[in-house]
């Protein structure tokens, strides 16, 4: 037992003093929240956005510190930014993530893999692609209130299914590396008179690159295949009466068929669940099933969309085939190998399901 | 020439005084003792026999002494009548109105009952004495304990007095099974100190054991609590308790109905429980009293607190100077606001702070009560918060550090409380050196601490690691119903584990 102290402090010695974290004063520190990338022709710049900061006890609040650095490596932009702030930059608190269009159309990886790897940054980060236009004029738009709160809200609002469903770039990198494909939101500045950033849609990765973006109903059909639908009110014009439905939930349940040597068959069956809001009068039998008939119509319609999109780019980014191989293991180890292939070629049927509640 | 001092061990002298029994020499032994008095009397008035009586002025009671002895020797005709070979005789048989009178026949224990407050009767020509106890029975009276206030439950408290105390534990345990032994500890003091146990239930060589290191402490006299435990404890290298004490009777007899073996010393109103496992020191006397789910709760409270008192300024300093992405956002953002304009580094700041938190409750302790709260609240709220608008700390820091001693007050043990009070500098000072690492290194080496400590043979982690295979009693950091806590604990050797059908 004796010997037990002995042996921690050789423990300790082997830790590496030297590489123990380094004391550094809170108070001295310019904490980034948001941080932007994009292409440039030599390399790349970042944009960094500390929010609007608190000074002192009584509530007093200064403008965001932004920064930006262009270099040909993240890192190396990154280090620039120590010598453009009087106060230490830390990067530990980035939990917004902008990819310019540019950049995304050539690669995120990169940056994805720098967030992984960086001891600050981390991949728990929420991602968003700026659409049309560079990541630095998103990061900027916030002015003088800057844009992570505008972002934590579309975050928040997204979990609560009130706004585009948030990816954080961790959740992004696994699906790249798995499937191959990705869907992350896509944010783009506003004009004058509304917040700083709008919600455009989802950007769709293939491999490592932005093939594209789901729009609209595609965008909502998208939400109802990986059964995570928005709140989304539609409203039905009945012959007598009038009916608002709100849509509460959805669930996708998908099944992987042979159609022959090669190809596939995808079965979808998606349960909307949806309550009805508003009416003039009581719904009778018969509006009722018009009214279900109508929202499966038009669910049913998104989902043909974003399908539609989806096996152009031939890209499975909302994970149906590997969803699929739970019920068929041995049909999809046939086809993992060339699993976007054959999705884009499969045979696609869908049936959607609605439970009306009052 | 200035007799030298006597700088070597010095044996006990026994006898104590090496002089026969005889009047004079009583008094030459209570030379200078201006509180000894004799008094000679004449049996029934007769002059031609006379008796002394010695006693120690203010220890003994003039009342008893006046009634029981003196008028009997003045007015009981029989004294003046019997053959005067047997008036010794007559008076040690029950002429006297006393409960004892013992014949002594030896300068120690006369000298020593004297003190002790009984009177020496000296006949003429005799080489023998008698010791009649007319003790004083002045002492503070049994009343509630301070330390451990009871909202649900019995009232009374030890006293100075270790007869007393011992009368408190035998109305509570009323089985002929609880046995008391005397022994005597201090050599200008002679303090008597019992030892008090269930026989049949406490382990014999936990008896044993404490007998044996009693008898071994040889020291000029027990003033205070320390000059027992650190002499019985087994090791003196740790500041957290390893003997719990306690005020309360009701507690004191739990123990002993556990199978612990229990001290009282004569001038200390506490009694001691051995052997002291570290779960002693986060119950109450209140455990007991109220519903199980509540003494549960407040277990699990007490035992977070002590990780809260013990952690949170190392955890703090770790945090804010090695691992800020450790700390939730919005914190981060307003402990920055908050600490732009201080001028002293986090560490200075938590352990100056620590450093005032002490002051300020050593000088309210020190104080007279009203004046010990007035400087609490002016060192804690006045100077706190000019502190803070003044930037010179930061309001997390003082929140942090309040936290951690407010918490630090939950622990039923004082002692225990300030192990852990002096540990939380050390793990604050860790932390400072290597942030987290430094702060799980300074854990790890409190367990360690911890796991080497043995009372009386157990573990003190004990009934947690019981060790060698003994049979765990109950939860320790829950309270089970009471009908289901049908087992003592087997680390602390019980001979008898089961307390209940």
């Amino acid at each position: 037992m004796k010997l037990l102290p002995g042996l921690l402090a050789v423990c300790l010695l082997l830790t590496g003093c030297g590489g123990l974290p380094y004391p550094r004063e809170m108070g001295d520190m310019a904490l980034l929240r948001t941080m932007g990338v994009d292409r440039e022709a030599r390399g790349l710049t970042v944009t960094v956005s500390t929010g609007l900061r608190a000074r002192g006890l009584q509530g007093e609040t200064e403008e965001p510190l932004v920064l930006s650095a262009a270099r040909p490596s993240l890192d190396g932009a990154c280090l620039a930014m120590q010598g453009q702030s009087d106060s230490y930059v830390y990067f530990g608190y980035v939990d917004q993530l902008l990819l310019g269009e540019e950049l995304a159309r050539e690669s995120v990886l990169p940056a994805l893999d720098y967030f992984a790897r960086d001891r600050e940054l981390g991949l728990g980060a929420r991602l968003w692609v700026v659409r049309g236009t560079r990541a630095e004029t998103a990061v900027r738009a916030g002015e003088e209130r800057g844009v992570d709160q505008r972002l934590e809200t579309l975050r928040t609002d997204g979990e609560m299914g009130a706004a585009l469903l948030s990816r954080t770039a961790g959740e992004v990198y696994a699906d790249l590396l798995e499937r191959g494909s990705a869907y992350v939101p896509a944010l783009s500045p506003a004009g004058e008179g509304s917040a700083a950033l709008e919600e455009r849609g989802y950007a769709v990765l293939r491999g490592e690159r932005l093939v594209g973006f789901l729009d609209g109903e595609a965008a909502r059909g998208l939400e109802l295949l990986v059964s995570q639908p928005e709140l989304d009110v539609i409203e039905a014009e009945l012959e007598e009466n009038r009916a608002a439905v709100r849509v509460t939930g959805a669930r996708t349940v998908c099944r992987l068929a042979s159609g022959g040597e090669e190809s596939v068959e995808l079965s979808l069956v998606c349960r909307v669940s949806a309550q009805l809001s508003e009416y003039d009068r009581p719904l009778d039998a018969g509006e009722r099933e018009r009214v279900t008939a109508m929202l499966e119509a038009r669910e049913s319609a998104r989902i043909q969309a974003a399908l539609e999109q989806l096996q152009g780019w031939g890209t499975d980014c909302a994970g149906l085939g590997p969803r699929g191989a739970l019920i068929s293991p041995g049909l999809w180890q046939r086809t993992a190998d060339r699993w976007p292939q054959a999705f884009a070629q499969a045979e696609v049927r869908v049936q959607v399901r609605v439970s009306l509640h009052t | 020439m200035p007799e030298p001092l006597d700088r070597g061990p010095h044996p006990r002298q026994e006898p104590r005084i090496p002089l026969p029994l005889s009047l004079e020499n009583l008094e030459q032994v209570f030379e200078n003792c201006d509180d000894f008095k004799t008094r000679e009397v004449f049996l029934h008035g007769d002059p031609s026999r006379q008796v002394t009586v010695c006693y120690v002025d203010g220890q003994a009671r003039s009342e008893r002494l006046n009634d029981y002895v003196l008028r009997p020797l003045a007015q009981d005709p029989m004294l003046a009548s019997v053959p005067e070979g047997r008036v010794f005789e007559l008076l040690e048989k029950g002429a006297l109105y006393a409960q004892a009178a013992q014949r002594q026949t030896e300068m120690d224990p006369v000298v020593l009952a004297l003190i002790d407050g009984a009177c020496a009767l000296f006949l003429p020509g005799r080489a023998d004495a008698l010791t009649v106890p007319v003790a004083t029975e002045e002492k503070r009276s049994v009343g509630e304990p301070e330390n451990e206030p009871a909202l649900k439950g019995a009232r009374d408290s030890f006293v100075e007095s270790v007869r007393t105390n011992t009368s408190l534990v035998r109305r509570r345990l009323r089985a002929p099974e609880l046995k008391v032994k005397e022994h005597v500890v201090g050599r200008q003091s002679l303090t008597p100190v019992d030892v008090v146990w269930l026989e049949g239930i406490a382990d014999k060589d936990t008896v044993r054991r404490l007998e044996e290191r009693l008898d071994q402490i040889d020291i000029d006299g027990v003033e205070a609590a320390g000059n027992l435990e650190e002499y019985l404890a087994d090791t003196r290298r740790s500041p957290f308790p390893l003997l719990p004490y306690t005020q309360r009777p009701d507690r004191f007899c739990q123990g002993l109905l556990e199978g612990r073996v229990g001290l009282l010393c004569d001038g200390i109103p506490l009694g001691w429980l051995a052997p002291g496992t570290i779960d002693q020191f986060f119950k109450t006397g209140q455990d007991r009293a109220y519903h199980w789910m509540v003494a549960s709760a407040l277990s699990l409270i007490r035992y977070l607190c002590a990780l809260i008192t013990l952690l949170l300024p190392g955890l703090y300093i770790a945090l804010v100077t090695f691992h800020p992405e450790a700390i939730p956002v919005k914190l981060a953002l307003s402990i920055v606001a908050a600490k732009q304009e201080v001028p002293f580094s986090t560490i200075f700041e938590v352990l100056i702070m620590l450093l005032a938190f002490e002051v300020i409750q050593e000088a309210g302790l020190r104080l007279p009560g009203p004046i010990g709260a007035t400087v609490s609240i002016l060192g804690g709220l006045v100077v706190g918060n000019a502190a803070v608008d003044a930037h010179i700390v930061s309001p997390a820091v003082l929140i942090a550090v309040a936290i951690a001693g407010v918490a630090g007050y939950t622990q039923p043990s004082q002692d225990f409380g300030n192990a852990l009070r002096l540990w939380r500098f050390l793990l604050a000072i860790l932390a400072s050196a290597g942030g987290l690492l430094g702060l799980a290194l300074g854990c790890a080496s409190l367990l360690y601490h911890l796991a080497g400590l043995e009372t009386f043979g157990v573990p003190y982690l004990a009934p947690f690691t019981t060790g060698a295979g003994a049979p765990r009693g109950h939860p320790s950091l829950f309270r089970l119903p009471l009908p289901a806590m049908r087992w003592r604990d087997g680390a602390v050797h019980t001979r008898n584990r089961r307390n209940q059908r």
